[in-house]
């Protein structure tokens, strides 16, 4: 009896382990879609509205998914608190805060990076541009992430209750 | 200490420290350091890149060592440092230069409790107009006050007791005597009314083109204008005072600094309309008002009816002399 119990619980944590590995390679290409969707709402505040970043970054923390919106709100927060914050500094703050926890790998991470250190310090027009870049290079790094995910998710769940029924065999 | 500036001790109210934040830490201590009497009286903080930091107090220029001393040689002051600059514009913008383009082209921007900052660097040209500027290299800080009752003593000369409104006036001076300032309690006297003097207070219109008499920020103003008083904040003049004249039904139409002759036709259909005006014109006697045509026009229409003259002979703000209207004809 107390084997069976052991097996189930040896096959159910292994099987809980594949899962979460796969769940990290599901939930990378939503977070990029996450952020996609939140740099074109900045890209509208500022070129349509030109509304000042800690509005904009706030506002957009209102309107997108929970994780997201959390380093939104940080950054705007970073911004609207500490005085003589410049937005690179908010933005690379904000990040640093995000990355623990987070999915995206440093290639994503240093897309975004990358996108602070113009942020804020030129023309609208300019402003747009470096946006679109980062829209662009997001998107390529979305791509890849849909593929990884696709080949990745099943094969991990696969290889945790796989694993556990075979330590299991091998024991019993 | 060689060279002290003097300044005389004034009642103005504070200013300076709605305008210190914008500066860059080691600035704003800097200049807090000064003795309190020269800070009441700041009017200017000129940052030029790579330059000498510079401050206007009671119409005197000054420069500022490093520690914290007001000095009248440039050797020993404190240099302007490119990130300095970096860092008022920062503080200034929101760190959202984006959001400047339409103040960059006019070159200001107006602060929180209506301070303006002057801006001077590239300019960057689109199918020959002003479209920004970058590689900004001079700011101007100037303080905004608000002297309220400064207006008082001259408003009963510019009442027109029988239709309980004002005359119609100009306010005249060279630059940096107090006209925008004496305007502004000219405005909020008019507005809010004079019960001593038998004064109810009129609807105001008031054009701020360039936002300076209200201080709007983000569109309410930050100084105190009068409780009847409509603001169009940084509107054309001369569009304005007919948009306002259309829309708002004002008795007193204000606006700051005409000489332009779409300005003075417009003045023409106010006129026409029974609305009274108060203007105010940068000249410095009334030969150099008459001497430019679009005025000489305005003087023409013999409208006018009270023309004052402010200086700085008893300290900012001084009014020189009131001429009536019927004193002042122009030579055709």
């Amino acid at each position: 009896m107390i084997k069976l119990i052991g097996a189930i619980l040896l096959v159910s944590a292994c099987g809980y382990a594949g899962w979460h590995v796969s769940r990290s390679y599901a939930r990378r290409p939503v977070e990029l879609r996450q952020f996609m969707t939140a740099l074109q709402m900045l890209e509208t505040e500022i070129t349509y509205a030109a509304t000042p970043l800690p509005d904009a970054l706030s506002g957009i923390a209102e309107r997108v998914d929970a994780r997201v919106s959390s380093f939104f709100a940080h950054a705007a927060k970073e911004l609207q608190t500490t005085r003589g914050t410049s937005a690179r500094q908010a933005w690379s703050a904000a990040l640093d805060r995000y990355r623990t926890g987070s999915t995206l790998d440093r290639g994503d991470l240093g897309i975004l990076n990358s996108l602070g250190h113009n942020l804020g310090i030129s023309d609208r027009d300019d402003q747009a541009k470096h946006l679109r870049l980062t829209l662009e290079q997001l998107k390529m790094a979305q791509a890849r992430a849909e593929e990884t995910a696709s080949k990745n998710v099943k094969l991990w769940n696969y290889v945790g209750l796989l694993g556990g029924l075979i330590i299991v065999l091998a024991l019993y | 200490m060689n060279g002290v500036v003097q300044v005389k001790p004034g009642t103005h109210s504070r200013g300076w420290d709605e305008v210190l934040p914008v500066l860059p830490a080691n600035l704003e201590k800097m200049i807090a350091r000064l003795p309190d009497h020269i800070l009441a009286r700041l009017e200017e903080i000129r940052l030029r890149r790579d330059r000498p930091l510079m401050l206007g107090a009671g119409g005197q220029d000054f420069f500022l060592r490093r520690d914290g001393q007001p000095d009248s040689i440039p050797e020993s002051a404190y240099i302007t440092s490119g990130d300095d600059m970096e860092k008022v514009i920062q503080n200034i913008s929101g760190s959202s230069v984006y959001a400047l383009e339409e103040e960059l082209r006019n070159g200001y921007i107006t602060l929180p409790g209506g301070h303006r900052v002057g801006l001077t660097g590239r300019a960057v040209l689109e199918n020959g107009q002003v479209k920004t500027l970058k590689y900004l290299s001079g700011l101007n800080i100037r303080i905004g006050r608000e002297i309220k009752g400064s207006a008082a003593a001259l408003l009963p000369r510019l009442l027109d007791q029988p239709a309980a409104n004002i005359h119609h006036t100009v306010i005249f001076s060279p630059p940096r005597c107090g006209k925008t300032t004496l305007l502004r309690d000219l405005v909020r006297l008019a507005s809010s009314g004079v019960p001593q003097l038998n004064y109810p207070g009129r609807t105001v219109g008031l054009v701020d083109e360039r936002s300076e008499i209200a201080g709007c920020y983000r569109g309410v103003p930050q100084m105190d204008v009068g409780v009847r008083t409509d603001v169009l904040d940084g509107c054309p003049k001369a569009q304005g005072m007919m948009m306002l004249l259309r829309s708002m039904s004002p008795d007193i139409i204000v606006t700051d600094e005409i000489g332009k002759m779409e300005d003075i036709a417009a003045l023409e259909e106010v006129f026409n309309a029974g609305v009274r005006i108060i203007v105010t014109i940068h000249a410095s006697s009334m030969r150099e008002l008459t001497n430019r045509p679009a005025l000489k026009y305005l003087l023409q229409l013999n409208m006018i009816q009270r023309f004052v003259l402010l200086g700085r002979s008893r300290g900012v703000g001084t009014v020189e002399k009131i001429l009536y209207g019927n004193e002042v004809m122009p030579r055709r």
